[in-house]
């Protein structure tokens, strides 16, 4: 028995080396690429030094985007896992429910009525405001709420708030206009080490409130009556891990736009990797693999087209989409749907 | 020592519904400490709406449910699931979790927030895992066991729990009739072992007058019969509650009632 123990805890620890490697790559050639290509060693006297083209890179030109991208993309991934084991279901993530859009359509119109609120506060009321609407839409007559009901009504309120933001991009004044369609694409172009302090500070608190409800998400994947069982409130437990799960997403909408697919994808492929099953460690795992995958999003964003910055959001849509089209028809299969 | 009628369970008056259905009306049952009763009854006449109640997990229109001598709805819910367990009716693991990841969780009750993986944690989860005979298949995966061996891990989740008394909905269906016996065996060993109060909702008849003390048997209008075995299981009872003709003959081997349908 222990040497079975071992055999999967080593699979853990190979599987987190993996991810904790790949995201170090990932950093490394992200600074390393874009319009002014440094060398490996450009960087490292930068990072030592202060001085030289690295340093200028680190600090200003490259640096804040690519700690801001960590944040966004772990603060995606993390509640994307949150969601996907709570309603037990791949499909279960703030992006294709519409809460990553709801954020960035209460950005946007806060942008449009010249508000002073900072950024997160109106992405979160976005977030939650569109959650609640799922949640109030998707319960049944008898009171109760399916899972593959949530989602599905999710991807309609997705589709409203987009036709929301749409709406609204036409009714600003011509350069606005293009930068907010930019953000609305998931953006990290322009990110400065205010972002990225953002992020981290908003992600590190929520990352701290998750930490105490990890162990109600483990009852509440072996179903409601279990857990209440087990001396869980339930339905409040539920309610508070939403939550966590709305103002992560919102986090990382409001210094990176509402880009697509990193919540839905970073929870499975993560879990590919590490072999994690428990909560504990396929959140981590999702948050470390939204990271890595918003990186590299922003440096192929950077550099796939020379001379032209295209959005994050285009290049995670690029590989998302067929992604969510492959699950949906899994779902189907499987007669879920 | 506790007293006697700790883990007695006490429905009185219940009335139970969903929406404008009644389900279950002015019910009043015993399910008397340290014995196993057994709920039987035709499909959607409240078995297990009965069961859930007893728990705690839905809230009746009237009635009440006693604990010893607590009031079940009045109870903490963390001191109530120190003192009763409930297996739902057939869930389902998540994806990838072991055997002892899942058996673990069922001593959440027992621990603080922060409190680490106790001595008494690790006996229990082991003791569980024992007496359903999975303790060499701890780190397998749920979804690679077969259906009886995946059965008895959930009940080790509840075993695990380390409550006086045990409600289970249904914990024998989909298994063939060897892991059936198997499944009624061990709950019956915890019981007779350690002087737990089970309640079991039960499809096969002549399963339940073998392993149970008292049954209640439950018709589409309500309460047929309670009693032991030869009491509720009597040819007038069947065709009142499961509108079935039978003829009840002595077990070969154990004497207990046999149901044989005409």
């Amino acid at each position: 028995m222990t040497g079975k123990m071992n055999a999967k805890m080593t699979a853990g620890i190979r599987g987190g080396l993996i991810l904790a490697v790949a995201l170090l790559i990932a950093i490394v050639l992200s600074l390393m690429i874009g319009q002014i290509r440094l060398s490996a060693s450009d960087l490292w006297t930068g990072l030592l030094t202060g001085k030289g083209p690295g340093a200028l890179t680190l600090r200003v030109l490259r640096g804040p985007g690519v700690v801001t991208a960590i944040g966004a993309g772990a603060a995606l991934g993390a509640s994307g896992a949150i969601f996907q084991i709570l309603l037990r279901n791949p499909l279960a993530a703030p992006d294709v429910m519409g809460f990553t859009s709801g954020a960035g359509l209460a950005v946007v119109c806060g942008v449009l009525a010249g508000t002073s609120l900072p950024m997160p506060l109106l992405s979160a009321a976005g977030g939650l405001a569109a959650a609640c609407a799922v949640a109030i839409l998707a319960i049944k007559r008898d009171g109760s709420q399916v899972p593959i009901t949530l989602i599905l009504v999710g991807l309609g309120i997705g589709f409203l708030t987009t036709a929301g933001n749409s709406f609204i991009v036409t009714r600003l004044p011509p350069e606005q206009a293009a930068e907010a369609q930019r953000w609305l694409t998931g953006s990290l172009a322009a990110r400065d080490w205010g972002h990225a302090a953002q992020v981290f500070g908003c992600g590190a608190v929520l990352a701290v409130i998750l930490a105490i409800q990890v162990r109600s998400l483990g009852l509440l994947e072996l179903g409601d009556d279990l857990a209440t069982g087990l001396g869980l409130k339930s339905n409040r437990a539920r309610l508070k891990l939403a939550g966590t799960g709305v103002l992560l997403a919102a986090a990382g909408v409001a210094v990176a736009g509402p880009v697509p697919f990193i919540a839905l994808m970073a929870g499975p492929l993560g879990m590919r990797i590490t072999g994690a099953t428990q909560p504990g460690g396929r959140i981590v795992s999702a948050a470390v693999t939204g990271a890595i995958i918003t990186v590299l999003a922003d440096l192929a964003a950077r550099s796939i087209v020379p001379g032209l910055q295209l959005p994050a959001g285009v290049m995670t849509g690029i590989f998302g989409a067929p992604y969510l089209l492959w699950l949906l028809s899994r779902e189907m299969e499987a007669g879920d749907i | 020592m506790t007293r006697m009628n700790d883990n007695a369970l006490k429905a009185e008056n219940l009335t139970i519904g969903y929406g404008e259905r009644t389900v279950i009306k002015d019910l009043s049952l015993d399910f008397p400490s340290g014995r196993m009763t057994a709920i039987l009854g035709p499909n959607g006449c409240g078995k297990s709406t009965l069961l859930r109640a007893l728990a705690r997990l839905i809230t009746p229109a009237k009635g009440t449910v006693t604990l010893g001598s607590d009031n079940v709805f009045a109870m903490d819910t963390r001191a109530l699931a120190r003192r009763l367990a409930i297996l739902p009716q057939a869930s389902k693991a998540p994806e990838g979790i072991t055997v002892a990841d899942l058996v673990r969780r069922g001593r959440t009750p027992w621990r603080g927030l922060f409190s680490p993986w106790s001595d008494a944690d690790a006996a229990a989860v082991e003791r569980a895992l024992k007496e359903v005979g999975l303790e060499d298949m701890s780190e397998r995966p749920i979804d690679q066991l077969s259906g009886g061996q995946r059965q008895r891990a959930w009940i080790a989740l509840v075993l695990a729990q380390d409550t006086p008394c045990l409600l289970l909905d249904e914990p024998t269906t989909w298994l063939d009739l060897t892991h059936q016996i198997e499944v009624l065996s061990l709950v019956r060993e915890r019981n007779r072992a350690q002087g737990v109060t089970v309640i079991t909702v039960l499809h096969d008849l002549n399963l339940a007058a073998r392993f149970y003390d008292t049954l209640v048997l439950l018709g589409p209008s309500g309460l047929i019969a309670a009693g032991s075995p030869q009491d509720v299981l009597m040819e007038e009872n069947l065709m009142a509650g499961l509108g079935l003709s039978a003829m009840v003959v002595p077990d070969p081997i154990t004497g207990t009632p046999m149901v044989v349908p005409r």
